[in-house]
Protein backbone atom coordinates (compact mmCIF):
# COMPACT_ATOMS: atom_id res chain seq x y z
CA UNK A 1 0.00 0.00 0.00
CA UNK A 2 1.29 3.61 -0.22
CA UNK A 3 2.62 5.11 2.49
CA UNK A 4 -0.58 7.57 3.06
CA UNK A 5 -3.03 4.35 2.71
CA UNK A 6 -3.78 4.28 6.38
CA UNK A 7 -5.55 7.95 6.07
CA UNK A 8 -6.83 6.80 2.88
CA UNK A 9 -8.70 3.56 4.05
CA UNK A 10 -9.87 5.58 7.03
CA UNK A 11 -11.29 8.10 4.98
CA UNK A 12 -12.63 5.22 2.78
CA UNK A 13 -14.10 3.44 5.41
CA UNK A 14 -15.83 6.21 6.72
CA UNK A 15 -17.23 6.77 3.24
CA UNK A 16 -18.28 2.78 3.62
CA UNK A 17 -20.44 3.81 6.38
CA UNK A 18 -21.78 6.74 5.28
CA UNK A 19 -22.78 4.57 1.71
CA UNK A 20 -23.98 1.86 4.16
CA UNK A 21 -26.24 4.45 6.19
CA UNK A 22 -27.38 5.84 3.53
CA UNK A 23 -28.84 2.39 1.76
CA UNK A 24 -30.13 1.67 5.52
CA UNK A 25 -31.91 5.07 5.57
CA UNK A 26 -32.74 5.71 2.35
CA UNK A 27 -36.44 3.52 1.98
CA UNK A 28 -37.44 5.49 4.92
CA UNK A 29 -36.51 8.87 3.54
CA UNK A 30 -38.50 7.39 0.56
CA UNK A 31 -40.88 6.15 2.86
CA UNK A 32 -42.09 9.77 3.94
CA UNK A 33 -42.41 11.02 0.83
CA UNK A 34 -44.66 9.11 -1.15
CA UNK A 35 -48.01 11.55 -0.84
CA UNK A 36 -49.59 9.14 2.19
CA UNK A 37 -50.15 9.49 5.30
CA UNK A 38 -50.17 6.77 7.95
CA UNK A 39 -52.80 5.40 10.88
CA UNK A 40 -51.31 3.31 13.39
CA UNK A 41 -52.56 1.98 16.55
CA UNK A 42 -52.49 -0.47 19.18
CA UNK A 43 -55.57 -2.12 20.34
CA UNK A 44 -55.48 -3.69 24.03
CA UNK A 45 -58.26 -5.34 26.27
CA UNK A 46 -59.40 -4.31 29.19
CA UNK A 47 -56.39 -6.04 31.18
CA UNK A 48 -53.38 -4.18 29.43
CA UNK A 49 -52.77 -6.78 26.95
CA UNK A 50 -52.44 -6.35 23.43
CA UNK A 51 -55.51 -8.39 21.33
CA UNK A 52 -54.06 -9.88 18.19
CA UNK A 53 -55.89 -10.45 14.71
CA UNK A 54 -58.67 -8.00 15.53
CA UNK A 55 -60.61 -6.62 11.98
CA UNK A 56 -59.52 -3.06 11.52
CA UNK A 57 -61.29 -1.22 8.56
CA UNK A 58 -60.56 2.15 7.55
CA UNK A 59 -63.36 3.69 5.50
CA UNK A 60 -62.81 6.83 3.25
CA UNK A 61 -65.52 9.09 3.73
CA UNK A 62 -64.66 11.06 0.93
CA UNK A 63 -64.67 8.10 -1.70
CA UNK A 64 -66.41 5.00 0.31
CA UNK A 65 -63.21 2.59 -0.15
CA UNK A 66 -62.99 0.28 2.12
CA UNK A 67 -59.56 -1.02 3.64
CA UNK A 68 -59.40 -3.76 5.96
CA UNK A 69 -56.81 -4.34 7.80
CA UNK A 70 -56.07 -6.65 11.32
CA UNK A 71 -53.69 -6.47 14.70
CA UNK A 72 -50.72 -8.31 14.22
CA UNK A 73 -49.67 -10.51 17.54
CA UNK A 74 -48.48 -7.20 19.63
CA UNK A 75 -52.09 -6.01 19.00
CA UNK A 76 -50.71 -2.64 16.39
CA UNK A 77 -52.10 -2.28 13.19
CA UNK A 78 -50.86 0.36 10.37
CA UNK A 79 -52.45 1.76 7.62
CA UNK A 80 -50.82 3.80 4.45
CA UNK A 81 -53.12 6.05 3.43
CA UNK A 82 -54.30 8.98 0.81
CA UNK A 83 -55.21 11.82 2.28
CA UNK A 84 -58.65 12.36 3.89
CA UNK A 85 -61.47 11.58 6.12
CA UNK A 86 -61.93 8.23 7.44
CA UNK A 87 -64.23 6.35 9.82
CA UNK A 88 -62.95 3.58 11.76
CA UNK A 89 -64.45 0.39 12.84
CA UNK A 90 -62.73 -1.91 15.42
CA UNK A 91 -63.68 -5.30 15.78
CA UNK A 92 -63.05 -8.41 17.54
CA UNK A 93 -64.88 -11.42 18.50
CA UNK A 94 -65.18 -11.54 22.74
CA UNK A 95 -65.29 -7.48 22.51
CA UNK A 96 -67.65 -4.74 21.86
CA UNK A 97 -67.08 -3.18 18.23
CA UNK A 98 -65.69 0.29 18.35
CA UNK A 99 -66.63 2.73 15.79
CA UNK A 100 -64.21 5.77 15.41
CA UNK A 101 -66.47 8.30 13.50
CA UNK A 102 -63.85 10.54 12.05
CA UNK A 103 -60.04 10.46 11.83
CA UNK A 104 -58.09 13.15 9.34
CA UNK A 105 -55.46 11.72 7.70
CA UNK A 106 -52.79 14.71 6.37
CA UNK A 107 -49.46 13.98 3.90
CA UNK A 108 -46.63 12.97 5.83
CA UNK A 109 -48.04 12.48 9.07
CA UNK A 110 -48.96 9.65 11.02
CA UNK A 111 -52.40 9.48 13.19
CA UNK A 112 -51.76 7.01 16.28
CA UNK A 113 -55.51 5.49 17.37
CA UNK A 114 -55.34 3.69 20.25
CA UNK A 115 -57.89 1.95 21.49
CA UNK A 116 -58.51 -0.52 24.99
CA UNK A 117 -61.61 -2.53 23.62
CA UNK A 118 -64.04 -3.93 26.19
CA UNK A 119 -65.55 -7.56 27.07
CA UNK A 120 -68.52 -8.65 25.38
CA UNK A 121 -70.02 -10.78 27.40
CA UNK A 122 -73.00 -11.71 24.73
CA UNK A 123 -70.04 -13.30 22.59
CA UNK A 124 -67.66 -14.11 24.99
CA UNK A 125 -68.81 -17.72 25.84
CA UNK A 126 -68.50 -18.32 22.25
CA UNK A 127 -65.52 -17.06 20.60
CA UNK A 128 -61.70 -16.60 19.62
CA UNK A 129 -61.51 -20.34 19.77
CA UNK A 130 -57.73 -21.04 18.74
CA UNK A 131 -57.10 -22.78 15.78
CA UNK A 132 -57.89 -26.82 16.15
CA UNK A 133 -56.56 -29.60 13.93
CA UNK A 134 -59.00 -32.08 12.58
CA UNK A 135 -59.27 -34.08 9.55
CA UNK A 136 -62.83 -33.66 9.12
CA UNK A 137 -63.61 -31.22 6.26
CA UNK A 138 -66.82 -28.69 7.82
CA UNK A 139 -68.77 -29.00 4.63
CA UNK A 140 -69.94 -32.77 3.85
CA UNK A 141 -71.93 -31.85 1.30
CA UNK A 142 -71.73 -34.11 -1.80
CA UNK A 143 -72.60 -30.94 -3.89
CA UNK A 144 -69.80 -29.07 -2.26
CA UNK A 145 -67.06 -27.76 -5.22
CA UNK A 146 -64.10 -29.33 -6.10
CA UNK A 147 -61.44 -28.41 -7.77
CA UNK A 148 -62.09 -29.46 -11.03
CA UNK A 149 -65.02 -26.93 -10.76
CA UNK A 150 -62.47 -24.47 -10.29
CA UNK A 151 -60.94 -25.58 -13.78
CA UNK A 152 -57.84 -27.16 -11.74
CA UNK A 153 -56.94 -30.19 -13.08
CA UNK A 154 -55.68 -33.14 -11.50
CA UNK A 155 -52.11 -32.69 -12.95
CA UNK A 156 -52.16 -29.46 -11.92
CA UNK A 157 -52.94 -30.13 -8.06
CA UNK A 158 -50.51 -32.99 -8.24
CA UNK A 159 -47.00 -31.85 -6.76
CA UNK A 160 -43.50 -32.90 -7.65
CA UNK A 161 -41.14 -34.77 -5.31
CA UNK A 162 -37.97 -34.01 -7.62
CA UNK A 163 -39.46 -30.21 -7.83
CA UNK A 164 -39.48 -30.20 -4.24
CA UNK A 165 -35.88 -32.00 -3.31
CA UNK A 166 -34.49 -29.38 -5.80
CA UNK A 167 -35.63 -26.39 -3.71
CA UNK A 168 -34.62 -28.29 -0.52
CA UNK A 169 -31.08 -28.77 -2.38
CA UNK A 170 -31.35 -25.03 -3.32
CA UNK A 171 -31.89 -23.62 0.27
CA UNK A 172 -29.62 -25.78 1.46
CA UNK A 173 -27.27 -24.55 -0.53
CA UNK A 174 -28.16 -20.78 -0.10
CA UNK A 175 -28.12 -21.25 3.97
CA UNK A 176 -24.85 -22.28 3.88
CA UNK A 177 -23.55 -19.59 1.01
CA UNK A 178 -24.99 -17.04 3.54
CA UNK A 179 -23.09 -18.27 6.88
CA UNK A 180 -19.94 -18.67 4.89
CA UNK A 181 -20.74 -15.01 3.91
CA UNK A 182 -21.63 -13.76 7.29
CA UNK A 183 -18.50 -15.29 8.51
CA UNK A 184 -15.80 -13.83 6.12
CA UNK A 185 -16.89 -10.52 7.48
CA UNK A 186 -14.45 -11.04 10.70
CA UNK A 187 -11.27 -11.48 9.20
CA UNK A 188 -12.33 -9.29 5.81
CA UNK A 189 -12.47 -6.33 8.37
CA UNK A 190 -9.98 -7.75 10.34
CA UNK A 191 -7.89 -7.31 7.08
CA UNK A 192 -8.56 -4.03 6.18
CA UNK A 193 -8.00 -2.66 10.03
CA UNK A 194 -4.11 -4.40 9.74
CA UNK A 195 -3.73 -3.16 6.82
CA UNK A 196 -2.77 -0.26 8.23
CA UNK A 197 0.45 -1.68 10.45
CA UNK A 198 1.38 -3.59 6.63
CA UNK A 199 1.56 -1.11 4.33
CA UNK A 200 2.24 2.32 5.64
CA UNK A 201 5.52 3.97 6.41
CA UNK A 202 6.34 2.35 9.80
CA UNK A 203 5.16 -1.23 9.15
CA UNK A 204 6.81 -4.62 10.31
CA UNK A 205 7.29 -8.01 8.60
CA UNK A 206 4.66 -9.15 11.36
CA UNK A 207 2.29 -6.85 10.80
CA UNK A 208 2.58 -7.37 6.49
CA UNK A 209 2.37 -11.49 7.76
CA UNK A 210 -0.65 -10.97 10.14
CA UNK A 211 -2.57 -9.12 6.98
CA UNK A 212 -1.50 -11.77 4.53
CA UNK A 213 -2.78 -14.53 6.61
CA UNK A 214 -5.53 -12.69 7.01
CA UNK A 215 -5.99 -11.76 4.10
CA UNK A 216 -5.52 -15.40 2.31
CA UNK A 217 -8.44 -16.48 5.08
CA UNK A 218 -11.02 -13.90 4.18
CA UNK A 219 -10.29 -15.50 0.17
CA UNK A 220 -10.55 -18.69 1.49
CA UNK A 221 -13.81 -18.84 3.02
CA UNK A 222 -15.20 -16.34 0.26
CA UNK A 223 -14.36 -18.47 -2.57
CA UNK A 224 -15.91 -21.12 -0.68
CA UNK A 225 -19.32 -19.10 -0.21
CA UNK A 226 -19.44 -18.14 -3.37
CA UNK A 227 -19.20 -21.63 -4.58
CA UNK A 228 -22.35 -22.44 -2.97
CA UNK A 229 -23.93 -19.72 -4.43
CA UNK A 230 -22.92 -20.42 -7.72
CA UNK A 231 -23.30 -24.20 -7.64
CA UNK A 232 -27.08 -23.82 -5.87
CA UNK A 233 -29.38 -25.75 -8.15
CA UNK A 234 -31.38 -22.68 -10.33
CA UNK A 235 -35.63 -23.28 -10.57
CA UNK A 236 -36.44 -22.77 -14.15
CA UNK A 237 -38.84 -20.53 -14.61
CA UNK A 238 -38.11 -18.13 -12.30
CA UNK A 239 -36.93 -14.65 -12.80
CA UNK A 240 -35.01 -12.52 -10.17
CA UNK A 241 -36.81 -9.75 -8.42
CA UNK A 242 -36.41 -7.99 -5.26
CA UNK A 243 -33.22 -7.17 -3.33
CA UNK A 244 -31.63 -10.62 -4.69
CA UNK A 245 -30.68 -8.57 -8.11
CA UNK A 246 -28.19 -5.96 -6.47
CA UNK A 247 -27.02 -8.59 -4.47
CA UNK A 248 -26.07 -10.69 -7.55
CA UNK A 249 -24.80 -7.08 -9.59
CA UNK A 250 -22.55 -6.30 -6.26
CA UNK A 251 -20.92 -10.00 -7.03
CA UNK A 252 -19.53 -8.73 -10.51
CA UNK A 253 -17.34 -5.98 -8.27
CA UNK A 254 -16.83 -7.99 -5.20
CA UNK A 255 -15.79 -11.11 -7.07
CA UNK A 256 -13.20 -9.83 -9.51
CA UNK A 257 -11.92 -7.66 -6.54
CA UNK A 258 -11.47 -10.58 -4.27
CA UNK A 259 -9.50 -11.92 -7.19
CA UNK A 260 -7.00 -8.92 -7.77
CA UNK A 261 -6.90 -8.29 -4.69
CA UNK A 262 -4.73 -11.03 -3.52
CA UNK A 263 -2.78 -10.80 -6.70
CA UNK A 264 -2.27 -7.14 -6.08
CA UNK A 265 -1.27 -7.49 -1.95
CA UNK A 266 1.31 -10.32 -3.27
CA UNK A 267 2.98 -7.95 -5.34
CA UNK A 268 2.85 -5.16 -2.94
CA UNK A 269 4.07 -7.79 -0.46
CA UNK A 270 7.06 -8.53 -2.42
CA UNK A 271 7.86 -4.76 -2.87
CA UNK A 272 7.59 -3.95 1.02
CA UNK A 273 9.86 -7.15 1.28
CA UNK A 274 12.68 -5.21 -0.64
CA UNK A 275 12.32 -2.56 1.14
CA UNK A 276 10.92 -0.34 -1.40
CA UNK A 277 8.25 2.35 -1.51
CA UNK A 278 4.85 0.23 -2.98
CA UNK A 279 4.50 1.70 -6.51
CA UNK A 280 3.22 1.07 -9.79
CA UNK A 281 -0.08 -1.92 -10.32
CA UNK A 282 0.53 -2.77 -6.89
CA UNK A 283 -0.44 0.40 -5.58
CA UNK A 284 -3.94 0.03 -6.53
CA UNK A 285 -4.32 -2.79 -3.87
CA UNK A 286 -5.61 -0.53 -1.39
CA UNK A 287 -8.10 0.93 -3.26
CA UNK A 288 -9.46 -2.27 -4.92
CA UNK A 289 -9.41 -3.95 -1.79
CA UNK A 290 -11.60 -1.08 -0.36
CA UNK A 291 -13.94 -1.06 -3.28
CA UNK A 292 -14.45 -5.08 -2.63
CA UNK A 293 -15.01 -4.58 0.76
CA UNK A 294 -17.86 -1.39 0.27
CA UNK A 295 -19.07 -3.82 -2.57
CA UNK A 296 -19.17 -7.10 0.03
CA UNK A 297 -20.51 -5.14 2.53
CA UNK A 298 -23.74 -4.10 0.41
CA UNK A 299 -24.06 -7.11 -0.78
CA UNK A 300 -24.78 -8.71 2.74
CA UNK A 301 -26.77 -4.92 3.49
CA UNK A 302 -28.79 -5.44 0.32
CA UNK A 303 -30.20 -8.87 1.86
CA UNK A 304 -30.25 -8.33 5.10
CA UNK A 305 -32.65 -5.60 5.26
CA UNK A 306 -35.45 -4.70 3.29
CA UNK A 307 -35.98 -2.20 0.89
CA UNK B 1 -101.80 -43.47 -16.70
CA UNK B 2 -101.78 -40.34 -17.66
CA UNK B 3 -101.96 -39.44 -14.21
CA UNK B 4 -99.41 -41.68 -12.75
CA UNK B 5 -97.05 -40.77 -15.13
CA UNK B 6 -97.57 -36.91 -14.51
CA UNK B 7 -97.09 -37.30 -10.84
CA UNK B 8 -94.05 -40.07 -11.10
CA UNK B 9 -92.59 -36.78 -13.18
CA UNK B 10 -93.45 -34.29 -10.76
CA UNK B 11 -91.39 -36.69 -8.28
CA UNK B 12 -88.39 -37.23 -10.08
CA UNK B 13 -87.99 -33.93 -10.84
CA UNK B 14 -87.92 -32.67 -7.44
CA UNK B 15 -83.97 -33.18 -7.22
CA UNK B 16 -83.70 -31.21 -9.89
CA UNK B 17 -85.24 -28.42 -8.66
CA UNK B 18 -83.51 -28.98 -5.44
CA UNK B 19 -80.43 -28.61 -7.24
CA UNK B 20 -81.23 -25.47 -8.84
CA UNK B 21 -79.68 -23.51 -6.07
CA UNK B 22 -77.90 -20.73 -6.41
CA UNK B 23 -73.95 -20.67 -6.90
CA UNK B 24 -71.22 -17.78 -6.48
CA UNK B 25 -68.05 -17.56 -8.20
CA UNK B 26 -64.67 -15.73 -7.10
CA UNK B 27 -64.64 -12.22 -9.19
CA UNK B 28 -61.52 -11.62 -7.86
CA UNK B 29 -59.27 -11.90 -4.78
CA UNK B 30 -56.10 -10.41 -2.74
CA UNK B 31 -54.64 -12.61 -0.41
CA UNK B 32 -51.46 -11.48 1.70
CA UNK B 33 -49.63 -13.16 4.14
CA UNK B 34 -47.57 -11.88 6.65
CA UNK B 35 -44.10 -12.75 8.04
CA UNK B 36 -42.36 -10.95 11.05
CA UNK B 37 -38.41 -11.06 11.05
CA UNK B 38 -36.21 -8.87 13.31
CA UNK B 39 -35.51 -6.89 10.58
CA UNK B 40 -37.62 -7.87 8.01
CA UNK B 41 -41.21 -7.42 7.31
CA UNK B 42 -42.70 -9.36 4.74
CA UNK B 43 -45.72 -9.43 3.05
CA UNK B 44 -46.75 -11.88 -0.19
CA UNK B 45 -49.62 -11.51 -2.43
CA UNK B 46 -51.68 -13.50 -4.51
CA UNK B 47 -54.26 -12.47 -6.83
CA UNK B 48 -54.33 -15.77 -8.46
CA UNK B 49 -57.18 -17.43 -6.42
CA UNK B 50 -60.15 -19.09 -7.81
CA UNK B 51 -63.47 -20.28 -5.79
CA UNK B 52 -66.81 -21.08 -6.02
CA UNK B 53 -70.17 -21.28 -3.40
CA UNK B 54 -72.56 -23.69 -4.17
CA UNK B 55 -75.99 -23.13 -1.91
CA UNK B 56 -78.46 -26.05 -1.32
CA UNK B 57 -80.58 -26.40 1.26
CA UNK B 58 -79.73 -23.28 3.04
CA UNK B 59 -76.31 -23.88 3.01
CA UNK B 60 -73.61 -22.79 0.80
CA UNK B 61 -70.38 -24.40 0.49
CA UNK B 62 -67.24 -22.61 -0.57
CA UNK B 63 -63.96 -23.56 -1.84
CA UNK B 64 -61.22 -21.28 -2.57
CA UNK B 65 -57.82 -22.19 -3.95
CA UNK B 66 -54.96 -20.45 -4.82
CA UNK B 67 -51.36 -22.19 -5.85
CA UNK B 68 -48.64 -22.07 -3.52
CA UNK B 69 -46.26 -20.54 -6.17
CA UNK B 70 -48.48 -17.23 -6.59
CA UNK B 71 -47.66 -15.62 -3.67
CA UNK B 72 -45.40 -12.47 -4.99
CA UNK B 73 -43.21 -10.93 -2.06
CA UNK B 74 -41.45 -8.69 -4.90
CA UNK B 75 -38.43 -10.61 -3.86
CA UNK B 76 -37.88 -13.80 -5.94
CA UNK B 77 -35.73 -15.34 -3.44
CA UNK B 78 -37.85 -14.99 -0.73
CA UNK B 79 -40.85 -16.33 -2.58
CA UNK B 80 -38.65 -19.58 -3.61
CA UNK B 81 -37.56 -20.55 0.19
CA UNK B 82 -41.50 -19.74 1.03
CA UNK B 83 -42.04 -22.21 -1.60
CA UNK B 84 -39.59 -24.47 0.12
CA UNK B 85 -40.50 -24.24 3.44
CA UNK B 86 -44.31 -24.65 2.66
CA UNK B 87 -43.22 -27.79 0.54
CA UNK B 88 -45.54 -25.43 -2.32
CA UNK B 89 -43.67 -28.12 -4.83
CA UNK B 90 -44.66 -30.84 -3.46
CA UNK B 91 -48.59 -29.72 -2.46
CA UNK B 92 -48.64 -26.95 -4.48
CA UNK B 93 -52.44 -25.75 -3.85
CA UNK B 94 -54.06 -24.17 -0.70
CA UNK B 95 -57.91 -24.86 -0.39
CA UNK B 96 -60.12 -23.34 1.72
CA UNK B 97 -63.27 -24.60 2.54
CA UNK B 98 -66.06 -23.23 4.43
CA UNK B 99 -70.34 -23.81 4.82
CA UNK B 100 -71.96 -20.49 5.98
CA UNK B 101 -75.99 -20.51 6.35
CA UNK B 102 -77.74 -18.57 3.28
CA UNK B 103 -79.04 -16.55 6.42
CA UNK B 104 -75.67 -15.93 6.93
CA UNK B 105 -75.56 -13.44 3.97
CA UNK B 106 -77.57 -10.76 5.43
CA UNK B 107 -75.32 -10.35 8.45
CA UNK B 108 -72.28 -7.66 8.19
CA UNK B 109 -69.87 -9.65 10.10
CA UNK B 110 -69.80 -13.27 9.50
CA UNK B 111 -67.91 -16.34 11.69
CA UNK B 112 -66.52 -18.80 9.77
CA UNK B 113 -65.08 -22.23 10.23
CA UNK B 114 -62.06 -22.67 7.53
CA UNK B 115 -60.68 -25.56 6.75
CA UNK B 116 -57.34 -25.19 5.52
CA UNK B 117 -54.69 -27.17 3.53
CA UNK B 118 -51.55 -26.36 3.23
CA UNK B 119 -48.36 -27.71 2.96
CA UNK B 120 -49.37 -31.17 3.55
CA UNK B 121 -51.63 -30.63 6.38
CA UNK B 122 -55.00 -29.58 7.46
CA UNK B 123 -55.98 -27.19 10.19
CA UNK B 124 -59.44 -25.96 11.38
CA UNK B 125 -60.17 -22.05 12.37
CA UNK B 126 -63.09 -22.10 14.22
CA UNK B 127 -64.69 -18.56 13.93
CA UNK B 128 -62.92 -16.24 12.44
CA UNK B 129 -64.50 -13.24 11.90
CA UNK B 130 -65.43 -11.41 8.09
CA UNK B 131 -66.93 -8.29 7.34
CA UNK B 132 -69.22 -8.42 4.89
CA UNK B 133 -70.21 -5.87 2.61
CA UNK B 134 -72.50 -5.79 -0.23
CA UNK B 135 -71.50 -3.73 -3.78
CA UNK B 136 -74.48 -4.51 -6.05
CA UNK B 137 -75.18 -7.67 -7.36
CA UNK B 138 -71.42 -8.56 -6.12
CA UNK B 139 -70.25 -9.64 -2.01
CA UNK B 140 -67.05 -8.27 -0.73
CA UNK B 141 -65.94 -10.15 2.14
CA UNK B 142 -62.51 -9.01 3.91
CA UNK B 143 -61.10 -10.51 7.37
CA UNK B 144 -57.78 -11.83 8.63
CA UNK B 145 -57.15 -15.82 8.96
CA UNK B 146 -54.75 -16.24 12.08
CA UNK B 147 -52.42 -18.81 10.78
CA UNK B 148 -49.93 -19.81 12.58
CA UNK B 149 -46.49 -21.67 10.70
CA UNK B 150 -46.60 -24.99 13.42
CA UNK B 151 -50.75 -25.47 12.05
CA UNK B 152 -49.21 -26.77 9.43
CA UNK B 153 -46.23 -28.27 10.69
CA UNK B 154 -43.83 -25.64 8.74
CA UNK B 155 -40.31 -25.23 10.57
CA UNK B 156 -40.27 -21.23 10.79
CA UNK B 157 -37.41 -20.28 8.13
CA UNK B 158 -34.59 -18.55 9.64
CA UNK B 159 -32.55 -15.69 8.75
CA UNK B 160 -29.07 -14.66 10.72
CA UNK B 161 -29.72 -17.43 12.84
CA UNK B 162 -33.26 -16.17 14.03
CA UNK B 163 -36.76 -17.41 12.83
CA UNK B 164 -39.38 -15.75 11.76
CA UNK B 165 -42.52 -15.70 14.30
CA UNK B 166 -44.82 -18.33 14.01
CA UNK B 167 -47.98 -16.33 13.47
CA UNK B 168 -48.63 -15.52 9.70
CA UNK B 169 -51.89 -14.11 9.45
CA UNK B 170 -53.27 -14.03 5.88
CA UNK B 171 -55.46 -10.95 4.85
CA UNK B 172 -58.20 -11.85 2.84
CA UNK B 173 -60.05 -9.52 0.55
CA UNK B 174 -62.58 -11.33 -1.97
CA UNK B 175 -65.33 -10.18 -3.94
CA UNK B 176 -67.93 -12.91 -5.27
CA UNK B 177 -70.08 -12.81 -7.62
CA UNK B 178 -73.65 -14.84 -8.22
CA UNK B 179 -73.79 -17.30 -10.71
Amino acid sequence: MPANTADNWRACVGGLGVVCLFATLAPSLVAQTDGTGALTGTLIDPSGAPVAFAMVTATSADTGQVRPGATGTDGTYKFSLPPGNYTMRLECRGYKTVEIPSATINENETVVLDRKLEADAQTNSNTATPPQKQTTAPSNNPTAPSLQDLGITPAQAKGSAEAQALLDRRTHMLKVHQRLGLITIAPFAATLITSAAAGGRQTSTTGRDLHAALGVTTAGLYFTSAYFAIRAPKIPGTQTRGPIRLHKILAWIHGPGMVLTPILGEIAFAQKSRGEKVHGIASLHGPVAIATGAAFGLAVVSVSFKF
Amino acid sequence: MLGKLLIGFWVLSLPALAGADSQWVLEQSTLTYHVSHRLHQSEGVSLAARGKGVCHDGQCDFLIAVPVKSFDSGDSNRDLHMLQVTRGAQFPIVTVRTRVPESASASATIYLDLEIQFAGQTALYKQVPFQRVAQGSETRITGTIPAKLSDFKIDPPSFLTVPVKNEMPVRVDMTWHPM
